[in-house]
């Protein structure tokens, strides 16, 4: 514990894109046109060269020395005003480059939106209204609440009243043995609901980025192998095997997850890590409420349920994660049990609103995982669905940039975590846990809103 | 005429002669324009209409945008031809239904949002604030103060008093024919406005009474209301100050708004103006705008519904917006239960905007609407400005009169809540 009190802030700084970006948008112009405009204008304002070079944009893509013959692509934001000024001579379009970024689940959009968060650490702010889609599958179809007249106030981004974003990991007892009070907490306090998860490719670079950043930041990383690297050890949740028990009890980790599909490692873990918290490691399927219900009753101290890399869970018929999460969560609910476990989930969460929204589907926290790569610039080289094969390919990078780059992500979802929480009224993410009443469905308010509207034949 | 003089009026020719070149698809339709919501017709549409006062002849689309939900999966029942004269139908609304205060009609179901300066030029406020005069309707201050300029259309102006405070004074409250408490923006719901520092120049700075360049978010919540009971002391003390003036209540679309609009009538305020979540803004988080709050398509049957089943439908005016783009979307808006609509964003499509969302930036805005850049803000000249957008709602009055005249029905009042007359489509 810090010995006085200091708010909870992640510090972010610039770290620019190491590799060069696509232009968002392709200006061109037609230079025959540009020419005869050129003639036509210096007869019309006498060669006063100041007039007949003034140029139709403020943002600078006519500013080079060839003005609209070679336009400064990269600075244009899509404004249209040339378009506006000679539709016959400017075309503005997106480029293909932008178009093909991402795959069939990573918008451009999206994907431009984490590398500038993670260049940044700032918030996106724009003007004019939402832009996309009415609604939509998945977290695109829920709304958060907000409330209108509720504290916490809010007085600009950091002149608010605190609201708190730590959540804890760990095995909860249901009721207070005071035989035991004075041992050690069971649990462990993340200051935000995000943790890494396991990483589908990575070099060594890539792991001591996030090993460095999850120290930072005291969080935590998801791998199967123990990092080279001095730093982030304490850090880490390894994912426990039969073979590798020995090296973990040689030095315990606070966290420890094991493929619960495949082994019943639990008795073993918690037996020999009595110091560690012991996971369940999931895929997300139909039946994993069930079996959610029965790990709690054997003990284990959490659950870290995954989707693929698309969010779509493993059933015969693949449904989203944040409906197969309010499953497993409304059954551990029935059970009496939700309130003992923790509950990860990770696959799809590629979003700084995901967080919310997956909480409010019933996850204590999250593990984010092809967005690491995406904010260290990974390529994209094909689909990224498939955890055994994701065709999201990372570069070589630097450690250190790595890890800002990292940490301005967290920096900037912790902030849009706030502004959901404080829209809410709510002044801890733990009570946004499970809490669907305070979200709205697109599917449920449509059909209750446009009730009595025949369909059109 | 000086170097900067030509350079003003060369742009400004070239950016009107391009919006009424645009629409005639003479080009093509300009690629990198639009978006789901404001599709690249639907712009091109509204500068057509904004020129002539008539809706498209070349088959532009300008009924609904391709967002794939809301307004634009709604349509109209196929009702044949006209079954009511065009000119004998009325389109006005009253926005006084209590049977104290004011009577205030006006002659379309459609005024002008809040769109404060700072964040807008003046100049464009100024051709709104005309057209609101000529069309005898409103358009609102925004939270950003009131301009000396625009108090000689005073009674076309409504004041808003937002959680910021700016520009709020007896004078400015007693000048207003309505007020309007902003308690949320259906952008950014929940979060306060927000003013970036490049755009706070000197007389941004000084309507607001802070420092220059330096970026404005304005509190959340209104610290002084707690509960209906201290937002009852809220409409007292403006009824106080303006017995004379109505008062207009926006909120947020949140789950249980019904409840706040409830809430609202019996503060005794005469309109409840439900604010949307894909409304507009001169900046707003991202996140906010995509994800907090429902889109007001949902929220009218949801107010509407329960006005009636508490028995004061007829005493409170609904009036909606957040993402009203078009004049079916207004009649859609009516006939889920609105009485009417509040406009901002295709107001400022009327006078060039492209929809691009470089507000927040700098020096703003590049054809002149939401900037305070002296030299950026001549490109809109008021008169042209209210040329335009009186143009624009010209057009849409007579969409909505065919598509009353279709139903037979003669008043757009009859239109309300007539959610029998809609069909869906998937």
């Amino acid at each position: 514990m810090p010995s006085k009190y200091e708010r909870f802030k992640i510090e972010t700084k610039p770290a620019p894109h190491v590799y060069q970006i696509p232009n968002k948008f392709d200006v061109s112009a037609r230079k025959v046109r540009l020419a005869a405009m050129l003639v036509h204008e210096a007869f019309e304002y006498k060669l006063n060269k100041e007039v007949v070079l003034s140029r139709p944009c403020i943002y600078g893509v006519f500013g080079g020395r060839f003005g609209g013959f070679k336009p400064l692509k990269h600075k244009c934001v899509g404004c249209m005003r040339c378009v506006q000024e000679y539709p016959h001579i400017m075309t503005v379009k997106h480029s293909d480059s932008y178009k093909r970024l991402g795959d069939s689940f990573w918008t451009p959009e999206a994907v431009f939106t984490i590398l500038n968060e993670a260049s940044t650490g700032k918030i996106p702010v724009k003007g004019m209204g939402y832009k996309g889609a009415f609604g939509g599958e998945g977290f695109d179809g829920i709304w958060t609440d907000m409330s209108e007249i509720v504290r916490p106030t809010r007085d600009g981004v950091y002149g608010r009243e605190y609201i708190s974003t730590s959540v804890d990991v760990g095995r909860k007892p249901t009721s207070v043995d005071f035989s035991k009070i004075d041992r050690a907490s069971s649990t462990i306090e993340i200051p935000v609901p995000i943790i890494f998860d396991k990483l589908s490719a990575g070099n060594g670079d890539v792991r001591a980025a996030v090993g460095m950043a999850a120290e930072k930041l005291g969080t935590f990383y998801v791998s199967r192998e123990r990092t080279p690297f001095d730093f982030g050890q304490e850090s880490l949740i390894p994912i426990g095997n039969e073979e590798g028990i020995e090296d973990l009890v040689e030095r315990p980790p606070a966290i420890v997850e094991y493929d619960a599909e495949k082994s019943d490692l639990f008795e073993k873990l918690a037996s020999r890590l009595p110091s560690s918290i012991v996971i369940a490691r999931l895929p997300l399927r139909e039946d994993s409420g069930m079996i959610a219900c029965k790990l709690a009753h054997e003990g284990v101290h959490g659950l870290h349920l995954y989707a693929d890399y698309h969010g779509q869970d493993y059933s015969k018929e693949p449904q989203h994660i944040s409906a197969s999460l309010k499953e497993v969560h409304q059954q551990l609910v029935k059970g009496g049990l939700r309130d003992q476990v923790t509950l990860i989930a990770s696959g799809g969460i590629t979003l700084a609103e995901h967080v919310p929204k997956a909480i409010i589907c019933g996850a204590d926290l999250v593990g984010i995982d092809t967005t690491v790569l995406v904010a260290l610039q990974a390529e994209f080289r094909g689909e990224t669905r498939d955890r055994a094969n994701c065709q999201l390919k990372p570069r070589k990078i630097d450690p250190e940039w790595g890890a800002q780059r990292l940490v301005n992500l967290f920096g900037v979802w912790h902030d849009q975590l706030i502004e959901i929480l404080s829209a809410m009224g709510i002044r801890d993410v733990r009570r946004l846990r499970g809490d669907i009443g305070r979200s709205m469905m697109d599917a449920e308010l449509r059909e209750l809103s446009f009730k009595g509207i025949a369909w059109a034949t | 005429m000086g170097n900067l003089e030509l350079i003003v009026e060369k742009h400004s020719e070239r950016i009107h002669h391009g919006l009424e070149v645009l629409p005639n698809l003479r080009h093509g339709l300009p690629e990198g324009l639009g978006n789901k919501r404001w599709t690249a017709e639907l712009i091109l549409a509204t500068y057509e209409m904004a020129l002539t006062g008539d809706l498209p002849k070349n088959g532009l689309e300008y009924k609904t945008g391709n967002s794939g939900g809301g307004f634009d999966v709604l349509g109209w029942k196929n009702n044949g031809s006209a079954k009511v004269e065009s000119d004998k139908i009325d389109l006005s609304i009253e926005l006084n239904k209590r049977d104290d205060g004011k009577k205030i009609t006006i002659p379309l179901p459609i005024y002008g949002g809040g769109m404060s300066f700072g964040s807008i030029s003046l100049n464009f406020m100024l051709a709104r604030a005309r057209a609101a005069k000529r069309l005898n309707t409103f358009m609102s201050t925004g939270e950003g103060g009131y301009p000396d300029d625009i108090v000689p259309y005073r009674d076309h102006v409504i004041t808003q008093v937002a959680t910021g405070m700016f520009g709020v004074r007896e004078e400015t409250i007693q000048y207003a024919p309505i007020v309007e408490f902003k308690y949320a923006q259906g952008a950014k719901p929940g979060l306060g406005g927000h003013l970036l520092a490049d755009k706070v120049t000197s007389e941004v700075a000084k309507m607001r009474e802070s420092s220059m360049f330096t970026s404005l978010y304005s509190p959340f919540p209104f610290h002084s209301v707690y509960s209906v009971e201290d937002h009852k002391k809220h409409v007292d003390w403006i009824k106080t100050v303006n017995p004379r003036a109505l008062v207009s209540v926006k909120v947020s679309t949140p789950t249980d708004v019904d409840m706040v609009a409830i809430g609202s009538y019996h503060a005794g305020a005469n309109i409840i103006h439900i604010d949307g979540g894909y409304g507009g803004t001169g900046a707003a988080p991202e996140i906010a705008k995509k994800n907090i709050a429902m889109p007001v398509e949902y929220a009218i049957p949801k107010v509407h519904d329960y006005l009636m089943s508490e028995g004061v439908r007829d005493e409170i005016v609904l009036i909606a917006s957040g993402g009203i783009r078009t004049a079916d979307d207004i009649a859609k808006a009516i006939a889920l239960g609105a009485d009417g609509c509040v406009v901002a964003t295709a107001e400022a499509i009327a006078v060039g905007c492209t929809h691009c969302g470089n507000c927040e930036r700098g020096r703003g805005c590049q054809v002149g609407i939401t900037t305070t850049d002296p030299e950026l803000s001549r490109f809109i000249e008021p008169e042209w400005g209210e040329t335009r957008i009186v143009n624009l709602f010209t057009a849409w009055s007579k969409r909505l009169r065919s598509i009353l005249a279709g139903f037979g029905l003669e008043n757009v009042r009859d239109l309300r809540g007539r959610r029998d007359l809609l069909v869906r489509y998937k």
